[in-house]
């Protein structure tokens, strides 16, 4: 495959473990991308792809895309199942359609961007990079977050943020309720324009305006008197 | 001669000094008590339930000495490329670095490697110098993802994926905050002195269809190269058989409510799962009911402690036994030296559940480097062989008196049971029944 640019491959008459193949061959031999035909929404496609390359997506695809990979950048043009994402280590996944539960869990590294909307507990576990969802995100977004960024342009459901650790929420849009331990707080010098010239760059719109979003750390170590928040959290 | 009597104290059954401390504790914590090891209740059915009925004149036994007696298990063979080969049916269970202090995962490695089985990481990631010290290493994959990377699942020999653990099934992981130094944290994502909380469910799948979607997520990451298990702390035990069997997994791990924990809910420990004996008679039942008693490996552990109780264990038809608490104590878990330190702790050698507070005294559940020097990582490397070795010999031991060439071989009529309880639960006849109804019912 050396010397290709382009690499098709069509999924229909492939299994799985065919198609990962080929793109771990094709990323071994330099290919710079690979197209993937008839994705019929299946299962952990582009799974496990530890060198540089970028894979374009013609169609919907199902669980764990993108998932357990490093260096990866990824155009998915359909919706995307559940777990897109999964574990990135660095690297960047577009979702040009809208994202099931769970998108980007336990991303430690790169950007996962969902330009539709994103189910629920989208960024849960987040814990370096930045997950960015166009549209609204599903209940216990961000759930347990440890680090990194998720932007939400829309609404979240309930139990945004619940329990998060560390990192930042930007929500454009309102919240049904924001989870335990999570504060509203104002932006510091340069946060807000680096999250808008994210969205222009991935020609997002963005909304009129960001709320920040971040852990008051009451959850970090057990206080006995203040047991309303523990309730919940435990 | 004294005049005087001494009245033994004469406790509630119902307000034990236990039962009062716990009220006490809780009104001055404002939580839960969380405490380590496992749980305390001393009811238990157990594998001291049974017993051997080793060869007579109908059955010979074999030399032990002279006659080999196989102990070899081998996971995932003629489902994967790269089976996992275990030289006795024995295996260390995940207990994170975290948990334990690295000295005392090094321990661990070296002793297993010596013995030809594996360790598990726990929770928190593959530390380099488990990977160092263990031959075998199993990985786990948890909820909680920490330290979770494509290149370490690669490293591993066995992924193993968590779904619960026996000592508090159904919730998640705990680490409290001394425990979490730079180097834990780090590794974790997390911020150091937190008191971590883990997810008690996998964040991206949820029921069958979702598990064995994962499975091949994985089985892709790691080229079908090695095999997959999933732990699940024993409990609802037949469905769960169908389910993992359903997911295709290579072995199944079940963990009784008497397994060990580095921190847990006291209620939890004491009130929650079904104990091992009970586990594992209803997951082989399970297993056979679903014809893939040949394919999948069952790895049963929760409160084993010697061979007679893996011996057991086997026979019910476990291929292999998970140990965690005893290859600890063979660490030098509740050795009773430094006995000031457990003064200040509260507490005594030999009652110590302080794993939780990360002021081990003897240096293996901790993360503070004065208490860590405290464990000589050969001469504990040392111990958890030499106990590995006596409990290996213990296996044999029954399975040759059995006349069993192999351990594998042996099997529920090896044994009786000594209480009505372990029979109605394992279905081994009661001693003295001959498996037969009792003679009064023929008449």
């Amino acid at each position: 495959m050396e010397n290709v640019e382009t690499l098709a491959i069509d999924c229909s008459d492939k299994a799985t473990r065919e198609v990962n193949n080929l793109i771990r061959k094709a990323a071994d031999d330099g290919v710079k991308q690979v197209e993937i035909l008839n994705t019929q929404a299946r299962h952990n496609i582009g799974v496990g792809i530890l060198k540089p390359i970028h894979l374009i997506y013609r169609g919907h695809v199902g669980y764990y895309t993108v998932g357990l990979c490093d260096n990866v950048t990824a155009e998915i043009h359909g919706t995307a199942g559940w777990g897109v994402g999964d574990n990135l280590l660095a690297g960047e996944v577009v979702v040009h359609g809208n994202a099931a539960s769970s998108a980007a869990p336990s991303l430690r590294g790169g950007r996962v961007i969902v330009k539709g909307d994103s189910g629920p507990r989208s960024g849960v576990y987040l814990k370096s990079g930045d997950v960015i969802i166009g549209g609204n995100a599903g209940y216990m977004s961000g759930f347990m977050m440890q680090n990194g960024r998720l932007v939400i342009c829309g609404n979240a459901a309930k139990g945004l943020g619940d329990s998060m650790y560390q990192g930042q929420i930007w929500l454009g849009g309102e919240a049904d309720e924001i989870g335990s331990g999570v504060e509203q707080v104002d932006p510091e010098d340069g946060e807000l324009d680096a999250i808008l010239t994210l969205l222009e760059q991935h020609k997002m719109k963005a909304p009129k305006a960001f709320k920040k979003l971040q852990s008051d750390r009451s959850l970090w170590n057990f206080n006995k008197h203040d047991f309303a928040a523990w309730k919940d959290a435990l | 001669m004294s005049n005087t009597f001494q009245r033994p104290p004469a406790f509630s059954g119902t307000w034990s000094p236990d039962t009062i401390e716990a009220i006490q504790e809780k009104a001055e914590l404002g939580r839960y008590q969380i405490r380590g090891q496992a749980t305390k209740r001393q009811d238990l059915p157990s594998f001291d339930d049974l017993v051997f009925t080793p060869a007579g004149l109908s059955r010979m036994p074999l030399e032990g000495y002279r006659e080999r007696c196989d102990t070899k298990v081998v996971i995932g063979e003629g489902r994967v490329s790269r089976p996992l080969v275990l030289d006795r049916p024995i295996m260390i269970a995940g207990m994170s670095f975290g948990a334990l202090s690295v000295n005392a995962k090094r321990a661990l490695g070296i002793a297993a490697t010596n013995c030809g089985i594996s360790t598990c990481t726990g929770e928190g990631g593959m530390h380099p110098e488990e990977r160092q010290h263990s031959s075998k290493l199993v990985m786990q994959y948890l909820p909680s993802r920490y330290g979770m990377n494509p290149y370490d699942l690669q490293k591993a020999d066995m992924i193993e994926i968590g779904a619960g653990q026996g000592a508090k099934p159904g919730t998640g992981g705990v680490l409290l905050g001394l425990k979490m130094s730079e180097e834990v944290a780090k590794m974790r994502d997390l911020p150091p002195g937190v008191d971590q909380r883990s997810g008690c469910r996998h964040p991206d799948w949820m029921g069958a269809d979702d598990l064995y979607m994962k499975l091949e997520q994985i089985r892709e990451v790691t080229n079908y190269e090695v095999p997959i298990s999933i732990k699940v702390g024993a409990s609802r035990i037949a469905n769960d058989v169908r389910i993992a069997c359903k997911a295709d997994v290579d072995a199944i791990v079940f963990d009784g409510m008497e397994g060990g924990t580095a921190a847990s809910p006291a209620v939890q420990l004491d009130h929650a799962g079904i104990p091992t004996i009970a586990a594992v008679a209803e997951a082989v039942e399970a297993l056979h009911d679903m014809g893939k008693q040949d394919d999948i490996k069952l790895i049963v552990g929760g409160g084993i402690k010697n061979g007679a109780d893996a011996a057991k264990c086997l026979a019910l038809g476990a291929d292999v036994v998970y140990l965690g608490t005893a290859p600890m104590i063979a660490l030098n878990c509740h050795a009773p030296i430094y006995l000031e330190d457990y003064e200040r702790l509260g507490t005594t050698p030999y009652e110590c559940q302080h794993c939780h507070t990360g002021l081990c005294p003897v240096g293996i559940t901790t993360q503070l480097p004065k208490l860590m020097a405290r464990l000589d990582v050969e001469e504990a490397a040392e111990r958890v062989t030499n106990f590995l070795n006596a409990m290996t010999m213990e296996i044999q031991l029954f399975a040759r008196s059995c006349g069993k060439n192999k351990v594998a071989d042996l099997d529920p009529n090896d044994m009786r049971s000594l209480t009505h309880a372990a029979s109605m639960m394992t279905g081994i006849p009661m001693v003295g029944l001959n498996g037969r109804k009792p003679w009064w019912t023929k008449f």
